[in-house]
């Protein structure tokens, strides 16, 4: 009995020690002396977790389909540097993964493979949606999605009011300041809280910052800067303005509002209008859900510059594909083939646009029932001119915040908006030169 | 007893019995608003008990339990928990016997490096852990050791990892080697004040020193393997960082602490419903353990926290 | 009998000895070498030099973040102390639902910092909502305080049962005798109780101290540092740098700070074996 132990104990140790001795020529493993994964496999380390469900469904039915084996883990929410970063130190590391524009792909490109020549970059209906180095395209646009103001069409008829009177910076300005005078005869407020905390303030320090950046690139006909000008940032403050002051709650409360309390006031018809996307809808119709595609409309974010008349949603993209370039070989072959599959196939397209509400910028794509996106469309087909994201190009992660701190302050009364602007011209500079100097 | 003792006394009460409510409140606060609808749960309402219109009964609840994976983060975490703890008791008591009682230079440079490990702040070791761990984990496969046996094995065989550091299974591997400092400092401790008559009686009718562990020395450290276990079972159910880095995600290995962070959307969208939902499945069992062996728990933290 | 059990080494030692060598002593020597290197896997190592100190010393936000952990540590050491002193006071003078009060004081500590973060976060931004104050993760003073409150209301429970059982362990001699003797109960315990307590109240100070120092969880799910790395302590500072910047020179960064963080909770740890082992020889 007790040798018997005793060589138990021993036993399981040598296996230990075993595997303390395999632990060193870990890397020969790597490279191919595993026979078993040679038909290669796909490590797709997705961005959005409220696609999850969708793209494990979407991977299960290409394995049933091929028997090629994909995996697909989600980080949460505003980790995904980090879970990028250490998954790809992994002896696994992901095949396929994601970076946000030129100034994230600055951060990755030494990991990205060289699409060019593939068969997925052939499918891009239009170049822009390629994300290039040089030469090189290094990532691939995979969703494009707008942004506005989204409208309760019912509460604005009862404002007296139709979406067609809005159709300039004057008109909203008139139509909301008409509201907030009426707020309590009416019951409800023009905006939404604008929340300036880390659920809710990327709408303002980063989609509606846009709106000067893209008026000024157009006026200079660049597409990226090392110092920014803001000659249209009173353009940007009467905007702010405009929501903060015809907002459901004081100014000075903003500071203590969130993303959630922005969406419920509008689902509980407290607001008329509400800045936010094309990813908001599925939050607003559907089972459960308060509103019907009659409900609602969404109407470019008008802040006075520009042609007015034809200006469209902002849309465009930050979410590009890039295909780990450091994988196996099989498994480079294998992702490609995946990405391939899901944009052209008809169960991918159809997965993409109905299940994760996704627009594909591929030719293949299947038209969503996203209303927003449909808006988009339509406008684009009046002759409209979509608004292109410029927030890719912002130099940092940090000149995000600080235009947020700085805005945050002034709404509460505690900052001016030269700080602010400050934060945008100055910041930029700045930024710009400690990242690339 | 004088009357101003007594009334002293019926103040320290009233002020007592008030800190308790506010200490269980938070728990009660999630509660209550985890019955609540999701649009009826924003940040100035949270103190808000649900009204008839607000109520959704479980369905935050239902919604938590299947949209994640909460079963399977629950059913990992108990994994988990329970290897760790089992293997931690059970070798660093082995060890901690070995360390008293064998005096020689190595036994207390062992001591000594042990209790370093206990102060080294996680932090210092989470990349390096969390690589050897995977490592480890995905090449010391029954493949790649048949392969240096000149053995031949079929394919699904070959892919079991003999040492799955990364995997619920195989974790318990690095708690304990993580986990040691602590349960052999502790051991130590209780073991210099055990006599050592009884062992050497127990030697001399002709144990040998297997059996006079576990017969002998055993038992009499059951309060100390209490205080331990209580001690570890709190770090182990609630650690968030080690099993966060080292769990092969590729796989859907999650604890409930890594799977509370999921609620969040990438806009910023928190789903505070299912979120305070899952916040309470995780703090119910821990509940129901407490009431269940509340002294116990009380007692081993007192006795640990005297000898350490 | 020792030779007996040295020969058994194996059975006793080497299980606990091969998994101590994977999970801390290989990681920890490594950790050290890497710490003087760039490199984005341990393969691709190269060596640096002092580089990654230098920047590590220089760097505001790193050097932000040890000011706010030692604030913090202190602060909250200093509040949890005297508050569980104060309760492990009232709860040793037998009076009705000791009991109860103890373990309901104690529950928090069973929850995970991670929930915990979570439960006062939900709490605390409702407070200041309703007080129409910014939010936690807006300004940082208030991620300060909540940071505190959150830390108290979990660790208070804790220490006072370390109070709980140093009074207890008081001979009731001493309080007789200075009860005869007409000391007042606030002679008795300044004089008394205090003195006879010194051994809980390293240990305490020692627990907390060491908890505010390491603190990641609660931080991490509170305030995640916000607003802008204002509300980043040390452990949390050295993730970020690790995992949430991308560049290959970041990771060595965060290694060197990894390495002071450590140097610094052993020093911490050193000192309060000092005290008490000066405590002991005094005894």
């Amino acid at each position: 009995m007790k040798k018997r132990f005793a060589l138990l104990l021993i036993l399981s140790m040598i296996l230990s020690l075993a595997a303390c001795g395999g632990d060193k020529p870990a890397a020969d493993a790597n490279n191919g002396g595993d026979a078993s994964s040679a038909a290669g496999e796909v490590f797709y380390l997705n961005f959005k977790p409220e696609q999850d469900e969708a793209w494990e469904a979407l991977a299960k039915a290409y394995t049933e389909e091929t028997g090629v084996p994909v995996t697909v883990v989600t980080a949460a929410s505003g980790t995904y540097e980090q879970t990028l970063m250490s998954e790809i130190a992994k002896s696994n590391p992901p095949t396929l993964f994601q970076v946000n524009g030129p100034v994230g792909l600055a951060n990755w490109k030494d990991y990205c493979l060289d699409l060019t020549g593939s068969g997925i970059l052939s499918q891009l209906t239009s170049d822009s949606f390629a994300l290039k180095d040089g030469d090189a395209t290094l990532g691939i646009a995979y969703v494009v999605e707008s942004y506005g103001i989204i409208v309760n069409k019912t509460l604005l008829a009862k404002a007296g009011y139709s979406v067609e009177d809005i159709a300039s910076f004057a008109d909203l300005k008139k139509v909301a300041e008409d509201i907030t005078a009426r707020k309590d005869e009416l019951g409800f407020a023009a905006f939404s809280s604008a929340g300036m905390d880390g659920s809710s303030d990327w709408r303002f320090k980063t989609h509606l910052a846009n709106l000067p950046i893209y008026f000024e690139y157009q006026d200079k006909g660049i597409g990226t800067t090392d110092a920014i000008e803001g000659t249209y940032l009173d353009n940007y403050k009467a905007i702010f303005d405009l929501y903060i002051n015809n907002s459901t709650c004081d100014p000075k409360e903003l500071a203590s509002k969130t993303g959630d309390d922005s969406l419920n006031e509008f689902r509980n018809g407290e607001a008329v209008f509400y800045q936010n996307g094309s990813w908001a809808y599925g939050d607003l119709v559907g089972e459960g859900k308060p509103f019907t595609d009659d409900d609602l409309a969404m109407i470019p974010i008008y802040i006075g510059a520009g042609d007015e008349a034809q200006q469209g949603l902002c849309t465009g993209t930050e979410n590009y594909w890039c295909v780990n370039n450091s994988a196996k070989e099989e498994n480079i072959q294998a992702t490609l083939d995946f990405m391939n599959w899901c944009v052209t196939s008809e169960k991918g397209t159809q997965a993409m646009a109905t299940e994760m509400n996704f627009v594909i910028p591929f030719q293949n794509a299947v038209e969503s029932p996203n209303l927003f996106v449909k808006q988009d469309q339509d406008m684009t087909a009046a002759g409209k001119t979509p608004v292109s994201w410029n927030f890719p190009t912002m130099p940092s992660e940090n000149w995000k915040n600080e235009l947020g701190s700085a805005l945050t302050a002034y709404a509460a009364g505690t900052g001016t908006w030269d700080t602010v602007a400050s934060a945008f011209v100055d910041g930029w500079a700045s930024e710009y030169a400690a990242l690339n100097g | 007893m004088t009357k101003r003792h007594q009334l002293k006394d019926r103040i320290t009460t009233v002020v007592l019995a008030l800190l308790s409510v506010a200490w269980v409140y938070p728990v009660f606060m999630i509660l209550f608003n985890s019955l609540k609808k999701e649009s009826a749960i924003s940040t100035g309402t949270a103190f808000e008990l649900p009204t008839a219109e607000s109520f959704a009964g479980f369905a935050n609840y239902a919604d938590a339990i299947q949209s994640k994976g909460f079963l399977s983060a629950f059913w990992y975490t108990l994994v988990i928990t329970v290897t760790s703890l089992v293997l931690i008791l059970i070798c660093c008591s082995m060890c901690a016997w070995f360390i008293t009682r064998v005096n020689a230079w190595y036994s207390k440079a062992l001591y000594f490096l042990f209790v370093f490990s206990m102060v080294v702040p996680f932090q210092m070791l989470m990349f390096t852990l969390s690589s050897t761990a995977d490592r480890i984990g995905s090449s010391a496969t029954v493949g790649n050791l048949a392969g240096k046996l000149g053995i031949s094995v079929s394919k699904a065989a070959a892919d079991i990892s003999l040492l799955p550091l990364n995997t619920p299974y195989g974790i318990c591997i690095v708690y304990l080697g993580f986990g040691a400092g602590l349960a052999v400092f502790m051991f130590c401790g209780f073991m210099k004040s055990i006599p050592l008559e009884v062992e050497e009686a127990a030697m001399i009718d002709g144990c040998g020193p297997i059996r006079t562990f576990f017969l002998v020395v055993l038992p009499i450290l059951k309060p100390t393997l209490i205080s331990v276990g209580i001690l570890e079972t709190m770090w182990l159910w609630n650690d968030y960082l080690l099993p966060y880095l080292v769990l092969d995600r590729t796989k859907g290995y999650m604890t409930i602490s890594i799977l509370i962070q999921y609620f969040r959307g990438s806009y910023g969208r928190v789903e505070m419903g299912p979120m305070m939902a899952s916040i309470m499945l995780n703090i119910i069992p821990i509940i129901i353990v407490y009431l269940l062996c509340q002294k116990h728990i009380i007692k081993g933290v007192a006795a640990g926290a005297v000898k350490g | 009998m020792e030779k007996a059990i040295r020969k058994y080494w194996p059975v006793f030692v080497l299980p606990t000895l091969a998994a101590f060598l994977i999970g801390f002593v290989w990681p920890f020597l490594q950790g050290l070498y890497l710490s003087f290197c760039k490199f984005v896997t341990i393969n691709n190592a190269t060596f640096n030099g002092l580089k990654n100190y230098i920047f590590a010393l220089t760097e505001a936000d790193f050097l932000h973040s040890f000011g706010f952990t030692v604030l913090f540590t202190v602060v909250s050491s200093a509040c949890i102390n005297v508050a569980a002193l104060a309760i492990a006071l009232a709860l040793t003078r037998e009076i009705k639902g000791t009991n109860l009060f103890r373990s309901v004081f104690f529950m928090p500590n069973l929850i995970g910092g991670i929930v915990l973060g979570y439960i006062w976060n939900i709490l605390l931004n409702c407070v200041l909502t309703l007080l129409g104050k910014p939010l936690m993760n807006l300004y940082a003073p208030y991620g300060f305080i909540g940071l505190l409150i959150l830390m108290c209301w979990q660790q208070i429970g804790y220490m006072m049962i370390i109070y709980i059982a140093g009074l207890q362990s008081i001979p009731g001699d001493y309080l007789e005798a200075a009860r005869i003797d007409g000391a007042t109960e606030r002679q008795i315990f300044w004089k008394v109780k205090l003195p006879n307590l010194m051994p809980s109240i390293t240990i305490c100070a020692f627990l907390t101290l060491t908890n505010g120092f390491k603190l990641f969880d609660q931080n991490l799910a509170l305030t995640g540092g916000e607003p802008a790395h204002q509300t980043e302590m040390l452990a949390l500072n050295i993730y970020q740098t690790f995992y949430g910047r991308s560049g290959p020179q970041w990771k060595g960064y965060g290694q060197a700070k990894a390495v002071l963080f450590c140097i610094l909770v052993i020093a911490i740890s050193m000192i309060q074996l000092r005290a008490t082992r000066s405590k002991e020889v005094q005894q």
